[in-house]
């Protein structure tokens, strides 16, 4: 078998003799050979696919064999095609057909296997059916468990048990015989949903009022309070942000040229900020992210929401936008990785290369509008890319997702390159797996023409909605008031008065009767489209007609006479001025140029009959595919096993510091399973029936006592070498085990995870507790270099994944990358100290701060610093060492100790 | 792991971590990234403690550094099909090594058949006789330390393949981490008080920001930009000007003191104990990192040698004598940006700009060997010379061009020197007219691959799971150019 291999088949032989020397132990199927299979084999010979028939997931169905009879003999001198085909040198035999050949170990392993008779166990599964993994599944609303005293070590259960959420996670613990800690304090607690629901520490006062609250209601109070808070939007927006890879436009910012996402994507943050405030479901807002054209097309709040895709847009490449569209609409919304059928069907869930590309059929046909935002001058159509042109950062304006090309071709590809592309199978059709079609579910024939969304006139032509009318009204009377008061202004003036009124008046003529022909063109326009009744359509079209060209001529008067009256100031001048003939020069130029416009503008206004006008804006497609809205309708159906699980998931991870899921953008075969199964359904099924109200989901929550316990483990629960010193207060199982030894990463919730803040909330916190922060909701982006000296919150500063797009400290906070973050990281680096002690921020606050404060006694400072910047009070050990600290020498020895608070490891921890 | 009890746990943190090892306390774990334990078990018995990676941005002309063709001169002016060679047009490599980022309804980039002569002479230098171009008179003489690869090949035709080289992904495909990320990753430090990842001159703009970027690694693996200036050489890195350094001693011994504290509270706090010791690596480094770039201790002869002397040279030689300074104290990956972004992009006027640029770094290179040497620093220091793509054998005709060269990802060279090569060595060819590497040639991350492998890892076991790497992210080691 090896007589062909060369250098490195000695090897094999070598190491194989080697192991099967001292192999004379029999080798252990399910822990040494399945899970070679399984890594390199089950994708192609298991549950997913049957290569010619053959499954490997199981030693019967091994030894049974497919297409080309068994796989594997047992025993010495047979034939085995399994181990002729993992050794072949040939590459078109050699199995695994993709990737690296199995190494000389692996190949040793099997062979020793077989040779010992190919044994496995007789109960042996095959692997699941795909459609039957958990997350495949819709979720069904468990019952909630029975919790009783005699369940488990629970002291107080009236306490213990607040809600459901409490009901799954003691349930757990009691499978386990694990003992919960008890309830935090309540300044921590008080801390801990501040951060968490507001992303800001509560202040002294708050504290203290929350302290003297002696009603059972009044964490409560706090929780529906700051839910009510609007700087809870601003706080979670910031999640949903990473999720949906927020970034402020970029390509070549240094140049600058706009080749990724759009300089007015800020307007999809403000969007998700009020989303949030207004408790909109989930599920309506995937459907505006996705298709808020389609859904509500006549909704420019909601039409922003297309930001989630326009953030996609790369100038240079449509398929990059299209990769990046399908890669994290699969991954945020669905917890599928799409992104791994790009080139070759999916190793490990049922998601074929097809559907990759059906998946990206439902965006083939859009493209970005830029309409005038009311109030603001136009900005003029959207820019497209023409290579070797920049493209200038535009701010005027709301950038929307629409269906430019209805017929776009989606072209099949191979090897992850459109260059690729296999034209003979044509364009492929929008669709989803079929393993998440099931009944009840289908998604509607896609390709039939009645899914077509026509769209309200108002939609495909802007123009018409009448605060753009108002708006373009606005201009031309604003025009007609300036022109006015130039004609004064000119009149006062002596030299060359003549020609300066003619010009300033035949301005004014020109610029009302601009306004006539506007006013003309809307009766007109509005006549066209319907909403006129009873109008005479042809005829008001004539009047605009006339109006529109009579105004043209006022124009094309009103230049020569400028132009005229340059001329006159530029002779006016002294012969000796520098200027002289080159104004007259640019000024006869100019006026040569204007008359034949004048000449053809009165010729236009012998034409009676002509219906002819500019529009009022531009037009855009009437109808839309309606393909956005069919996928987001699949997305939150109420039957889409995954959405709502996903979503839970996310929520649930920011209060705890910790998700359900670990895998959250994979909840396929291959992703993590959830530590708590039936609280996921439960939750998720409560979330849908909440209509997928978020601040439901946040109260159910943070207000269980899973969410409210100590963060610490107690010093008894630590084992130690010598066992007498667990107590019994230390909180053990029955058998005496240690629940932290037995759970040391807290999987099982027995008491509340350590959080850190986030960048933003570390930079928020401290310019809000020193009384800083800016309360200003929304607006364009601030560039984030302007952080440290500017005091908005932190998520209105720019982020991009270039160089300068993280704040200075942002860059050191683990501020997300904009390319990709489903979580965050906490990482512990020394420049973060550096940032939190040198810097003139925190200088400036420690300075304010240590002022601000009205205590002439440094007991009493240092107390009130404890509660504002960590809000509790110190120890008695702390109150010492800081009363100390503060007799040493120093310029601001005051000042110097909020730094040092500012600094504790508390205050940028959650406990 | 096994936990102190409370008394010894107090007595440890009393006497300043004795009893404890940083390794042991911050295991990695889940999202939770703590400093860098310092023992790390390399894969491998390491050649290189130490990397300078300098990269010249824009794609020097590999024919007219160091691969000189004389076939160009030979044909010069005559397109491909006229030569006695294979026409590297019609090879099949031609697009398996050049992909577009345009969609390709928009690329406009066109390929230049006619030969344009060599804008230099070349001689053959040293005992090695390997041949190089008269715009290297200094490094000419360091030639037979030298490890040419003059196969190399990339497969993105603009600028964004200076990310490429750096991350081994084009474009168009899932970024990856950067080399330096991935070296950072897997090495242990060599000296806490300075980052194991150091960047001087760069990145050059903001879309250069991959070459450095960590992603997935998590931004403690991403590069450190340091300023040269050892005033303030990075971000906060400066004493507040309102303090003394006793004042700010005082400071964190009492941020040290309340950490303390809170530690006896929350003994199993990992991250806690990571902080304290970030405090007390925090205050070190501030003195560490302006040490390390304040060349005032330099001799008149060291900066000579560097070209700090003259200002044609000047900029060059400080950040590579920087780098010098970097790795001796331990620095493991220094990357180096010399020369502006783009600069070597020389579509016109080749001959002008790579004469000009040759003479702002052929000295400091040639001396940053020579220094490396005499300290012995080259024994266990990888010194890496590159760009992002060759340049066309063609005559580059876009706008009416008569004198320059469009990129090249085809074939380029690149050299290195130090730690575990071979020394006047060149491995590797392009065809007779520079067009194409020949054989299987190498790809960007057969670079990295051997780096790594210099540095005692094994880039296949480089891997996270669930981040997904492609077959040609796993380069093969230039078994070749290995000592």
């Amino acid at each position: 078998m090896f007589h062909s291999r060369t250098l490195l088949a000695s090897g094999v032989i070598g190491s194989w003799l080697a192991l099967t020397a001292t192999a004379a132990e029999p080798v252990d199927y399910l822990r040494e050979i399945k899970p070679i299979l399984k890594e390199r084999c089950f994708a192609c010979h298991g549950a997913l696919k049957q290569q010619s028939k053959l499954r490997l997931d199981t030693g019967a169905s091994i030894r049974q064999g497919g297409d080309s009879g068994p796989a594997v003999v047992g025993g010495k001198q047979a034939s085995n095609p399994l181990i002729e085909r993992i050794t072949s040198n040939d590459a078109s035999i050699r199995m695994p057909s993709e990737g690296k050949p199995l190494t000389a170990e692996q190949i040793a392993l099997i062979k020793t296997w077989i040779e010992q008779g190919a044994l496995s166990p007789d109960n042996e599964q095959p692997e699941q059916d795909p459609r039957e993994h958990w997350a495949f599944k819709k979720p069904v609303r468990p019952a909630v468990p029975e919790i009783s005293n005699s369940k488990s070590q629970i002291s107080n259960l009236n306490s213990d048990l607040q809600n459901a959420v409490d009901a799954f996670v003691l349930e757990k613990l009691a499978e386990r015989d694990l003992t919960s800690r008890p309830r935090a304090e309540k300044h921590v607690l008080l801390r801990r949903v501040y951060l968490d629901l507001i992303g800001l520490p509560p202040t002294r006062e708050e504290l203290q009022a929350f302290l003297a609250d002696d009603s059972p209601s009044a964490y409560e109070t706090v929780v529906d309070r700051l839910l009510r808070d609007p700087r809870y939007g601003e706080r979670w927006a910031r999640h949903w942000m990473d999720l949906w890879r927020y970034s402020d436009w970029y390509g070549r910012r240094h140049v600058p040229d706009v080749w990724n996402s759009a300089p007015q994507i800020w307007r999809w943050r403000d969007w998700i900020v009020r989303s949030l405030n207004a408790d909109h479901g989930y599920d309506r807002m995937i459907r505006e992210m996705l298709a808020a054209d389609e859904v509500c097309p006549e909704d420019d709040d909601a039409a922003v929401a297309t930001g989630y895709l326009i953030r996609n847009w790369y100038a240079l490449n449509p398929n990059d936008s299209m990769r990046s569209t399908v890669e994290h609409t699969g991954k945020a919304f669905l917890g599928l990785t799409f992104n791994c059928a790009h080139c070759h069907d999916h190793k490990y869930d049922p998601i074929s290369q097809d559907d990759y590309f059906r998946l990206r059929a439902f965006f083939e046909p859009i493209s970005i509008r830029q309409d005038r935002v009311p109030g603001e001058a136009d900005p003029g159509p959207f820019e497209e890319y023409s290579y070797g042109k920049l493209r200038k950062i535009q701010r005027l304006g709301a950038v929307r997702i629409f269906d430019k090309t209805p017929d776009a071709p989606t072209w099949f590809y191979t090897g992850g390159d459109e260059r690729n592309r296999v034209k003979d199978r044509g364009s492929i059709p929008p669709g989803v797996p079929q393993f998440l079609s099931g009944a009840g579910f289908q998604l509607a024939s896609v390709s039939s023409p009645d899914t077509t969304i026509p769209l309200p006139t108002r939609a495909f032509y802007p123009g018409l909605k009448p605060a753009i009318i108002e708006s373009l009204l606005n201009d031309a009377r604003t025009a007609i008031t300036t022109t006015e008061a130039e004609l004064v202004a000119a009149s006062l003036i002596v030299e060359q008065r003549s020609t300066r009124l003619a010009a300033a008046a035949a301005k004014l003529l020109a610029v009302r009767s601009e306004l006539v022909s506007l006013e003309a063109r809307i009766a007109a326009d509005r006549a066209k489209f319907g909403e006129t009744p009873n109008a005479d359509v042809p005829a008001l079209a004539r009047t605009a007609s006339r109006l529109e060209r009579e105004a043209a001529v006022r124009r094309a008067e009103s230049n020569v006479l400028t132009h005229e009256n340059a001329i006159a100031i530029a002779e006016a001048k002294p012969t000796t001025d520098m200027n002289r003939a080159k104004e007259a020069d640019a000024a006869t130029k100019a006026l040569a140029a204007a008359k034949p416009i004048l000449e053809k503008a009165r010729a236009a206004t012998n034409d009676a009959t002509s219906e002819t006008y500019s529009p009022l804006g531009p037009t855009y497609p009437k109808t839309s595919t309606g393909r956005r809205k069919m996928l987001a309708e699949w997305i939150t159906h109420r039957d889409n096993p995954l959405t709502a699980r996903v979503a839970v998931n996310h929520i649930w991870s920011h209060h705890f510091h910790q998700p359900l899921v670990s895998t959250v953008t994979d909840f396929g075969r291959n992703g993590a399973k959830p530590t708590h199964p039936e609280l996921l359904d439960w939750l998720a099924v409560e979330f849908m029936d909440s209509g997928w109200s978020m601040k439901h989901l946040h109260r159910l929550i943070v207000t269980s006592t899973a969410y409210r316990r100590v963060s610490s483990v107690g010093w008894d629960s630590i084992p130690t070498s010598s066992a007498a010193a667990t107590t019994s207060n230390a909180p053990t199982g029955r058998d005496g085990i240690p629940t932290y030894a037995a759970d040391p990463e807290n999987k099982l919730l027995w008491r509340m995870n350590t959080g850190r803040m986030e960048a933003e909330v570390v930079r928020d916190s401290l310019l809000y507790t020193a009384g800083k922060l800016d309360p200003k909701i929304g607006g364009q982006e601030l560039e984030n270099n302007e952080a440290l000296t500017t005091f908005r919150r932190s998520l209105y500063y720019s982020v991009f994944p270039e160089q300068g797009g993280k704040s200075a400290m942002g860059e050191l906070f683990d501020a997300p990358d904009a390319l990709e973050c489903y979580r965050r990281s906490r990482s512990i680096v020394p420049q973060q100290a550096l940032a939190l002690t040198n810097s003139d921020l925190v200088h400036q606050l420690s300075t304010a701060l240590a002022a601000d404060s009205t205590e002439t006694d440094d007991k009493q400072f240092v107390i009130a610093c404890f509660e504002r910047i960590l809000t509790r009070t110190p120890s008695a050990r702390e109150l010492e060492i800081c009363l100390e600290a503060l007799t040493k020498p120093a310029t601001a020895p005051r000042a110097s100790l909020v730094r040092a608070l500012l600094n504790h490891n508390d205050f940028v921890t959650i406990r | 792991m096994n936990h102190p009890n409370r008394r010894a746990f107090l007595a440890d943190f009393g006497m300043g971590f004795t009893g404890l090892t940083l390794g042991a306390m911050l295991a990695e774990d889940g999202i939770t990234k703590a400093a860098d334990p310092s023992a790390v078990t390399p894969h491998l018995p390491p050649r290189a403690k130490s990397v300078i990676w300098v990269f010249l941005s824009g794609g020097y002309s590999h024919v007219e550094t160091f691969d000189p063709k004389p076939a160009l001169n030979q044909y010069a002016g005559m397109t491909f099909d006229k030569t006695p060679f294979e026409n590297p047009l019609k090879s099949p490599l031609h697009n398996k090594r050049f992909r577009s980022v345009l969609a390709e309804e928009i690329n406009i980039r066109d390929v230049y058949p006619t030969i344009y002569p060599m804008q230099v002479g070349w001689r053959k230098h040293g005992d090695s006789g390997i041949e190089m171009t008269d715009w290297w008179p200094h490094l000419a003489g360091q030639v037979d330390e030298l490890c040419f690869v003059r196969n190399m090949w990339t497969t993105d035709n603009d600028h964004a393949a200076e990310n490429q080289i750096h991350t081994g992904r084009h474009r168009l495909d899932e970024q990856q981490p950067s080399l330096g990320a991935w070296a950072h990753y897997g090495l242990g430090t060599l000296n806490e008080n300075l980052p194991k990842f150091a960047v001087l001159g760069g990145p050059t703009r903001s879309d250069t920001r991959l070459s450095i970027d960590s992603l997935y690694l998590g931004p403690q693996h991403a590069g450190v930009p340091l300023a040269l200036d050892p005033k303030n050489p990075l971000p906060f890195g400066q004493r507040h000007a309102n303090q003394s350094l006793d004042e700010q001693r005082n400071e964190y011994d009492l941020i040290n003191k309340l950490n303390l504290l809170t530690a006896v509270e929350y003994p199993e706090d990992q991250e806690l104990q990571a902080r304290i010791r970030a405090y007390e690596l925090a205050f070190r480094m501030q003195a560490a990192v302006p040490e390390a770039i304040d060349f005032s201790q330099e001799t008149e002869a060291t900066n000579k040698l560097y070209g700090i002397d003259s200002e044609a040279t000047k900029p060059a030689g400080q950040h590579l004598l920087a780098a010098r300074r970097l790795v001796e104290r331990g620095v493991r990956f220094v990357q180096v940006f010399p020369t502006r972004y783009g600069s070597w992009d020389s579509h016109q006027k080749l001959k002008e700009n790579h004469t000009r640029l040759c003479a702002t770094i052929d000295r400091p290179v040639a001396g940053l060997i020579q220094d490396l040497k005499q300290r012995g620093l080259l024994d266990d220091t990888l010194v890496v010379f590159c760009t992002e793509f060759g340049r066309t054998p063609g005559l580059e005709l876009r706008g009416g061009g008569k004198d320059g060269r469009d990129h090249h990802p085809n074939g380029f060279t690149i050299w290195m020197a130090g730690a575990g090569l071979k020394k006047g060595y060149v491995h590797g060819a392009t065809d007779e007219l520079g067009y194409h590497a020949l054989g299987e040639g190498h790809y960007v991350t057969d670079l990295h691959a051997t780096v790594l492998h210099l540095l005692g890892l094994n880039n296949r076991r480089l891997h996270i799971p669930g981040r997904k790497r492609l077959e040609i992210d796993d380069g093969r080691v230039i078994d070749d150019i290995l000592a």
